[in-house]
C-alpha cells in the first residue's frame, strides 16, 4: 500500500527520464544522418526534422513558436527549449521535481543521479557541451538515464513503488519505440541505399543494431525491423517485450494471476499484448505501418490513462477534475499559493 | 588559518573575551582551525556546498520566477556553548514553553489571565492568529505547542535574550542535523570529543507526535502535512518524514469523511491519526479558514474538533507568538508558574499603548519596528540603517494600525568569527533551539545558529542573506 500521489510521482518520474533518454537517442541519430544527408545534398533540414516532430507530437507547438524556423531550431526545440513541455530538458526537470516529491521513497543514490543530471543540463558546462559537442550531450543524457535505471535496480526495495517505477519506464519505452518506427512511415527514401540507411538509423536509435544483426544478419528490410521492434519477445526495447513486462508488473501490483485481470489497466495492457503475440509484420504491412502504429498508440494511451484511474483516483472520483501539474499555468498557480502561505517561521 | 588577524569590534564576541583572549571553551577548536590553511578550508567548503546541492539540501527563493533553489550557506567555524550556559538556556526554555502552553490552554478555556487583568482583552481578541472558534475545544493532553523554535540573541554583555517564540511551524531543525553530518564528514579532525549529539531529534519528534494520538491509540498513523515541493522548507519536510519513516502528505492526499481523516492510497483509504502539519492555520481547511486555499483539507477542522485526528502544533498557537503577546510572556510566567523568568527578553514598546506610540514615533530612527504577525524577517524596519522614506512609510503604517506594530531598541547582538572571502570576520549570530513538548520536555542540545553574512547586518533569515553554523554544546 502506498499513497496514490506517490505512486503517480514514481510512475511519472521514470516515464520522464525514459522519455528524455529516447528523445536523446532520436536526436543523436537524426543529427548524425542529417550530416550524411547534407553531404549528399538531398532535401532541406526542415523537411528532414518534420517527421521527427510529427512522430513525437511536437510539430504543432514547434510551428507556433517558430513560424519561420532556421537551421538548428528543431533540434533545439526538442532538446533544450523550456517552452516545450516535452523537450529533453523539460522532461528531466519534471522527472527531478517528481523525484523531489518522493525523496523519502527512493534511494539516496537515485536522487543524487537525477538531481545531478538536472543540474548538469542547465549548467554552463552542459550548455557549452550542447553547443560544441551535441553528440556527447545526448550520450550523457542516455547514459545518465541508464545509470538511473541500474541504480534503481541495485538499490530499491522490490515493493509497490518499484512496480510503479517499472510501469512508467516500460509504457514509455513501448510508446517511444513505436514512435521511432512511425518516423519512417512519414519519410520516403529515394533509393534502396537510402532506405536501408534510414532503417539502420531507427535501429541505432533503439540500440538495436547488434540485436538485429544477430537475429537476421546484415541486410536490412522493413519487415525484419518491424518484427524486431514490435514483435520480438526477447529484445528489451520491443513493444511486445515492454508490454509483457508491464503486464507482469501490473499483476504483481494487484496480486491477480497473469492471464486474468482485475482492473481496467490490466485488461487493456493484456489485450494489446495478446494482439502483439498473435500477429507479425505481415499484418502490419497489410494495414500499413502508420495506421497500425496509430492504432497501437491509442491503446497504449488508454492503458496509461487506466493506470491513473485505477490507482491514483478513487473510484468515485474518476470524473473529478484533477489538475495536471506538469502544465505551466497550474504550476504557477500552485507556486503562487505556496508563496502566499510562505513566511515560514 | 590565522586567528591572530581576527579583530572584532566592540560588540560581544563569542570567541574572544574583553581582553581579546580566546575564551577557554574555544581554545581547542581554535588550535585545530589554526592548523588548516585558507586554501584547504576554501576547497573543503566548496566541496561541502556541492554536496549540499547534490543532495538537494536547499531552500526555494521566492519572488524568483524560476523557483530557484539555493544552498543555505554554511560556515565551518562552529559556535560553542559551554555546559553551564546551556543549563540556564535549557531551564529558561522549558519554563517558557510551560508557561506558553498554560497560557494557550487558559486563553482557549476560562481566560483567567484576561479576567484577572494581567493581559488586556484587546491584545488577545485583536491578535491575527487568535482563533475564537476554538475557545472551549479540548486538545489531547491539553498541549498546544508541541514543537517550539525560540529565537535567542546575546546583548553587548553576552546575556541571552529571547527575541521571539516561534510556536506555529518553526523550521530549521533539518539544517541542525545536516550541518552536524556535514561537519563530521568534512572536518572530522575539528571534533575533540564531548560534543552532545543531535541525531535523536527525529525519534524524539516522533514520540512527541505519537504522544497526542486520539483515543490513546497505541499505534497511530502519523503523517507530515506539507504545502508541497515548491515550499521553501520542503527539503526539511521531506527530511523529517524520511527520518521518522512516516508518510509526507499534501492536502490533496487527505480526505475528511464523517469526522475522520483518511489518506488516499493505491489500495483505498487509510485512516490518519496524527498530523504534523507544516502549514499555517489559515490554509488548513477551506471550510473554516481561507476559502481559497487548495493546500488544506475540507473537513479537517471538524475532525480535529471531534477529537478523531490530532494536530501538532494545535490550531491557534499563533496568538502566543504574536509580537504584542510576546511583551506579556514574563507576566505569564509569574502568573501561571509563580516564578521569575530565567531568560530575559528584549524591552518592547507596543504601538497601541498611547504613551508607547508617542515614544515610538518620536524615536523611529533609533528603533527596530516589527509587524506583530509577520515572521521570516519580513515587515521589519531597522531604524538606524533605514532610509528616510522607509522610516516615513512605517510612521504612516503605525499611525494607521497601531495594534499591528511593536518597537524594540536595537540590540547589537553578539558576533562570531565567520569565514568571509578566506578571512575571519565578525558577523552577527542568533540561536534557535528546538523544544519538544511530549511525554517529557526535551530541548535539542544547541540548535540552529544563524549568521548574518552581510557586514553589519542584523538579519539572519535565510531568505535575506543569512547562513548557518554547526552549534556545539559540550557535555560538561
Amino acid at each position: 500500500m502506498m499513497l496514490s500521489r506517490v505512486a503517480d510521482h514514481q510512475y511519472w518520474m521514470s516515464r520522464q527520464i525514459e522519455r528524455a533518454e529516447n528523445l536523446a537517442r532520436l536526436v543523436r541519430v537524426s543529427e548524425e544522418i542529417l550530416l550524411d544527408d547534407e553531404t549528399l545534398g538531398r532535401g532541406s533540414a526542415q523537411e528532414y526534422w518534420s517527421p521527427v516532430l510529427q512522430a513525437t507530437a511536437m510539430e504543432e507547438s514547434f510551428r507556433s513558436l517558430y513560424p519561420v524556423p532556421r537551421q538548428g531550431d528543431a533540434a533545439r526545440f526538442i532538446t533544450s527549449d523550456l517552452r516545450n513541455p516535452d523537450s529533453m530538458i523539460s522532461c528531466i526537470r519534471q522527472a527531478r521535481e517528481n523525484a523531489r516529491s518522493v525523496r523519502d521513497k527512493i534511494s539516496e543514490e537515485m536522487w543524487t543521479e537525477i538531481n545531478a543530471l538536472n543540474m548538469f543540463v542547465t549548467s554552463p558546462e552542459g550548455i557549452d557541451m550542447l553547443d560544441m559537442a551535441p553528440q556527447a550531450f545526448y550520450e550523457k543524457i542516455i547514459s545518465s538515464s541508464m545509470l538511473f535505471d541500474g541504480i534503481t535496480e541495485a538499490t530499491l526495495t522490490r515493493d509497490e513503488g518499484w512496480n510503479f517505477l517499472q510501469l512508467g519506464r516500460l509504457l514509455e519505452r513501448a510508446d517511444m519505440t513505436s514512435r521511432f518506427l512511425d518516423i519512417r512511415s512519414q519519410t520516403k527514401a529515394a533509393d534502396d541505399a537510402q532506405e536501408s540507411l534510414q532503417w539502420g538509423a531507427v535501429l541505432r536509435a533503439c540500440g538495436a543494431h547488434t540485436g538485429y544483426r544477430r537475429a537476421y544478419g546484415g541486410e536490412i528490410s522493413i519487415e525484419k525491423v518491424v518484427d524486431l521492434l514490435l514483435f520480438s519477445n526477447e529484445f528489451p526495447r520491443s513493444v511486445r517485450h515492454c508490454l509483457r513486462r508491464a503486464d507482469e508488473v501490473l499483476h504483481d501490483i494487484s496480486g491477480t494471476p497473469t492471464g486474468g485481470y482485475s482492473n481496467q489497466c490490466e485488461k487493456l495492457t493484456g489485450a494489446v499484448l495478446a494482439r502483439l503475440s498473435f500477429a507479425g509484420p505481415g499484418e502490419v504491412m497489410a494495414i500499413g505501418l502508420h495506421t497500425y502504429i496509430d492504432e497501437l498508440q491509442k491503446h497504449l494511451n488508454a492503458a496509461s490513462q487506466a493506470v491513473f484511474e485505477s490507482f491514483v483516483l478513487l473510484p468515485n472520483e474518476v470524473n473529478r477534475h484533477i489538475p495536471n501539474r506538469t502544465r505551466q499555468d497550474t504550476f504557477s498557480d500552485w507556486q503562487r499559493e505556496q508563496q502566499q502561505q510562505q513566511q515560514q517561521q | 588559518m590565522n586567528l591572530k588577524d581576527y579583530k572584532p569590534n566592540k560588540l560581544f564576541d563569542e570567541l574572544l573575551d574583553e581582553e581579546g583572549k580566546i575564551r577557554p571553551y574555544y581554545r581547542s577548536i581554535a588550535d585545530r582551525l589554526s592548523g588548516l590553511t585558507t586554501n584547504d578550508l576554501n576547497s573543503k567548503i566548496r566541496s561541502l556546498e556541492l554536496l549540499f546541492l547534490k543532495q538537494g539540501i536547499t531552500f526555494t527563493v521566492y519572488g524568483d520566477e524560476k523557483g530557484t533553489e539555493r544552498v543555505f550557506p554554511f560556515d565551518p567555524f562552529p559556535r560553542i556553548i559551554p555546559a553551564s550556559e546551556w543549563e540556564t538556556i535549557e531551564a529558561g526554555l522549558i519554563q517558557r514553553i510551560t508557561a506558553l502552553n498554560l497560557f494557550l490552554y487558559d486563553i482557549y478555556h476560562e481566560q483567567r489571565i484576561l479576567k484577572d487583568g494581567i493581559i488586556p482583552k484587546e491584545v488577545i481578541y485583536e491578535a491575527a492568529h487568535f482563533r475564537p472558534e476554538f475557545v472551549g475545544v479540548s486538545v489531547p493532553k491539553d498541549a498546544y505547542i508541541h514543537v517550539c523554535g525560540t529565537d535567542l540573541i546575546r546583548d553587548t554583555n553576552g546575556k541571552y535574550l529571547v527575541l521571539e517564540d516561534n510556536g506555529r511551524c518553526p523550521s530549521g531543525v533539518s539544517y541542525v542535523l545536516e550541518n552536524r553530518t556535514a561537519m563530521k564528514r568534512v572536518f572530522p579532525h575539528l571534533f575533540s570529543g564531548g560534543v552532545r549529539p543531535v541525531d535523536t531529534y527525529p525519534a524524539d519528534l516522533l514520540s512527541t507526535l505519537r504522544h497526542i494520538a486520539p483515543h490513546e491509540n497505541p499505534n497511530p498513523n502519523v503523517v507530515l502535512l506539507t504545502p508541497g515541493v515548491h515550499n521553501s522548507a520542503y527539503f526539511e519536510h521531506s527530511f523529517l518524514a524520511r527520518q521518522m519513516s512516516i508518510e509526507i502528505v499534501e492536502g490533496r492526499d487527505l480526505i475528511a469523511l464523517d469526522g475522520f481523516v483518511y489518506m488516499r492510497t493505491t489500495r483505498g483509504l487509510r485512516q490518519v491519526d496524527v498530523i504534523y502539519r507544516r502549514i499555517d492555520d489559515d490554509f488548513l481547511d477551506p471550510q473554516v479558514f481561507r476559502k481559497d486555499s487548495c493546500l488544506g483539507v475540507p473537513g479537517l477542522v471538524d475532525a480535529v474538533r471531534r477529537g478523531n485526528v490530532s494536530l501538532a502544533n494545535a490550531i491557534g498557537t499563533g496568538v502566543a507568538d504574536d509580537k504584542v503577546t510576546y511583551a506579556y510572556v514574563p507576566d505569564m510566567i509569574k502568573y501561571y508558574l509563580a516564578q521569575d523568568p530565567i531568560l530575559e527578553q528584549v524591552p518592547t514598546y507596543l504601538a497601541w499603548r498611547p504613551t508607547d506610540k508617542k515614544y515610538i514615533l518620536e524615536n523611529l530612527p533609533k528603533l527596530v519596528v516589527k509587524a506583530a504577525n509577520e515572521s521570516g524577517g519580513y515587515g521589519m524596519l531597522i531604524g538606524p540603517t533605514a532610509t528616510t522614506e522607509e522610516v516615513e512609510s512605517f510612521r504612516q503604517k503605525i499611525i494607521a494600525t497601531p495594534r499591528n506594530y511593536i518597537a524594540q531598541p536595537v540590540v547589537n547582538f553578539s558576533q562570531h568569527p565567520t569565514l568571509i572571502d578566506g578571512k575571519l570576520e565578525g558577523r552577527h549570530v542568533d540561536l534557535r533551539p528546538f523544544v519538544l513538548w511530549g511525554d517529557s520536555v526535551k530541548v535539542l542540545p544547541g540548535g540552529l545558529t544563524r549568521v548574518a553574512l552581510k557586514r553589519g547586518s542584523l538579519v539572519v533569515n535565510s531568505s535575506q542573506g543569512g547562513g548557518s553554523k554547526d552549534t556545539w554544546v559540550f557535555a560538561s
